[in-house]
């Protein structure tokens, strides 16, 4: 009980001393996953849309894949990431590897299947009428399409809060491709990580705390989203 | 006939191998009232899903106003905004009242000004008026249907398209709908409706047309 309740009271005192290693774990952190859920979401919310809504050969498979690429685990998304991210890999050119950049095209992998399968569903069990209502309303077909997402908007608000936290709680994709270098790619997972090796349990325990005050954080903000939507 | 608004020429429509509709000739006059009657199955929603440009018919040729549509859906979108359909369970957006009525309005651009006062004119229109921040999804049946009236009424269409508007209908909203929609051709709008209410909708069309099995019934064709 001493070991969860030292780590609990030390989390505290990181927050309120400022600790500035701390708070800025807290930035990467939440600039890399934040940045990788946008990006992922550029593609997988109109995937999931077009998927969901349009019916053609081989949907079915797509929809298995996507379900299927869920399980995907985030050391396997790592390795190919490094793999194309190294300096001999097909854009090592970029010069991305063990930089935050890296970390954020990694997390968007491992997002990406998982929003596109949550819209696919939302968009799937949302009710037929609604595009070709906006149609006979005199939408484009754009404009149907964009009443369909707002439509599910909470739905889609929902894919996007679990791609976040998918992500933000990973670290076998952000270890690899970032190299948990200290005040440049340490986030809240690789430093807990790096803490529990050291057997700085209760520093491990006061991060983790601090991850969750952070992802509550932007749990609450989607939820103030959503009230405003209503 | 004169000025005929719809004019459909040897069109069919299939569903899995299964032909629905299949008319040769069909021609539904400007400024009138047509009921189109029949049992289940007829083709009746068929008809008015093709005359929506919802549904593009596997062969044949559709006019309105004389020109031909085009088949290419990128290209429908200015023909859709002269006609606008009322489904028979209408769909309304889970926003308001207020905001569900001037969706059309917004789609093409109107000024909110101007949108507000369409807007306010249409829910007067069906008996609504007041209704405007109220949540669409948590009114009565009939209420929802006079909405769906509402934001259709708003856009002014030139032909407006109802699929069974009496049915699950109260007393009153079936009244607001008998009332609107006998005075939309003064107005210049052409009605095409289904219905399965042959009293109401023989009182309040011009004319009337029947459909068994996808094919039109020439004997009763009355008007």
């Amino acid at each position: 009980m001493d070991f969860f309740l030292g780590g609990l009271t030390k989390g505290l005192g990181l927050l309120a001393q400022l600790d500035p290693e701390v708070y800025g774990i807290a930035w990467l952190s939440l600039r890399v996953s934040l940045s990788a859920v946008i990006l992922a979401a550029l593609a997988a919310v109109p995937l999931g849309l077009l998927i969901g809504q349009r019916e053609f050969p081989g949907k079915r498979f797509l929809v298995v894949l996507f379900n299927t690429l869920l399980a995907l685990p985030t050391v396997v998304v790592g390795l190919v990431v490094y793999g194309l991210l190294s300096y001999h890999g097909p854009l090592g050119g970029l010069g991305l590897l063990y930089t935050p950049g890296a970390m954020v095209a990694a997390q968007a992998v491992l997002a990406f299947p998982l929003i596109t399968a949550l819209v696919i569903a939302a968009v799937t069990t949302l009710d037929s009428r609604v595009g070709p209502t906006a149609l006979t309303l005199g939408a484009t077909r754009f404009q149907a399409a964009w009443a369909v997402l707002k439509e599910a908007r909470f739905a889609v608000l929902a894919a996007l809060a679990a791609g976040f936290g998918r992500v933000v709680t990973e670290v076998g994709a952000a270890i690899m491709v970032g190299g948990n270098i200290r005040h440049y790619t340490r986030t809240f997972t690789t430093a807990i990580a790096l803490e529990t090796s050291k057997g700085e349990f209760a520093q491990g325990m006061a991060l983790g705390f601090i991850l969750l005050v952070v992802a509550l954080a932007v749990n609450l903000a989607s939820h103030q989203l959503q009230a405003r939507w209503k | 006939m004169s000025n005929p608004l719809f004019s459909l020429r040897g069109v069919v429509k299939r569903f899995h191998d299964r032909e629905v509709l299949n008319l040769d000739r069909l021609d539904l006059e400007a400024g009138v009232i047509t009921a189109v009657e029949g049992p289940n199955g007829a083709g009746k929603t068929t008809l008015l899903a093709i005359l929506a440009l919802l549904t593009p018919p596997d062969k044949g040729r559709l006019f309105f106003d004389g020109q031909e549509i085009p088949r290419a859906a990128s290209q429908l979108t200015a023909w859709r905004r002269q006609i606008t359909l009322v489904a028979q369970q209408a769909y309304l957006f889970d926003t308001s009242v207020e905001k569900n009525v001037a969706y059309g309005l917004r789609l093409r651009g109107l000024e909110q000004t101007k949108r507000d006062a369409r807007v306010r004119e249409a829910l007067e229109q069906v008996g609504l008026a007041g209704f405007g921040a109220r949540r669409a999804r948590r009114l009565s049946g009939g209420e929802m249907q006079r909405v769906a009236l509402a934001r259709a009424l708003v856009l002014r269409p030139r032909a407006l398209l109802l699929d069974e508007p009496f049915a699950n209908l109260d007393p009153t909203s079936s009244q607001v709908f008998e009332r609107v929609l006998g005075d939309l051709p003064n107005q210049g709008c052409t009605v095409v409706l289904v219905s399965h209410a042959r009293e109401q909708a023989h009182r309040l069309a011009q004319r009337v047309v029947s459909l068994r099995e996808g094919r039109l019934t020439p004997g009763l064709d009355r008007g």
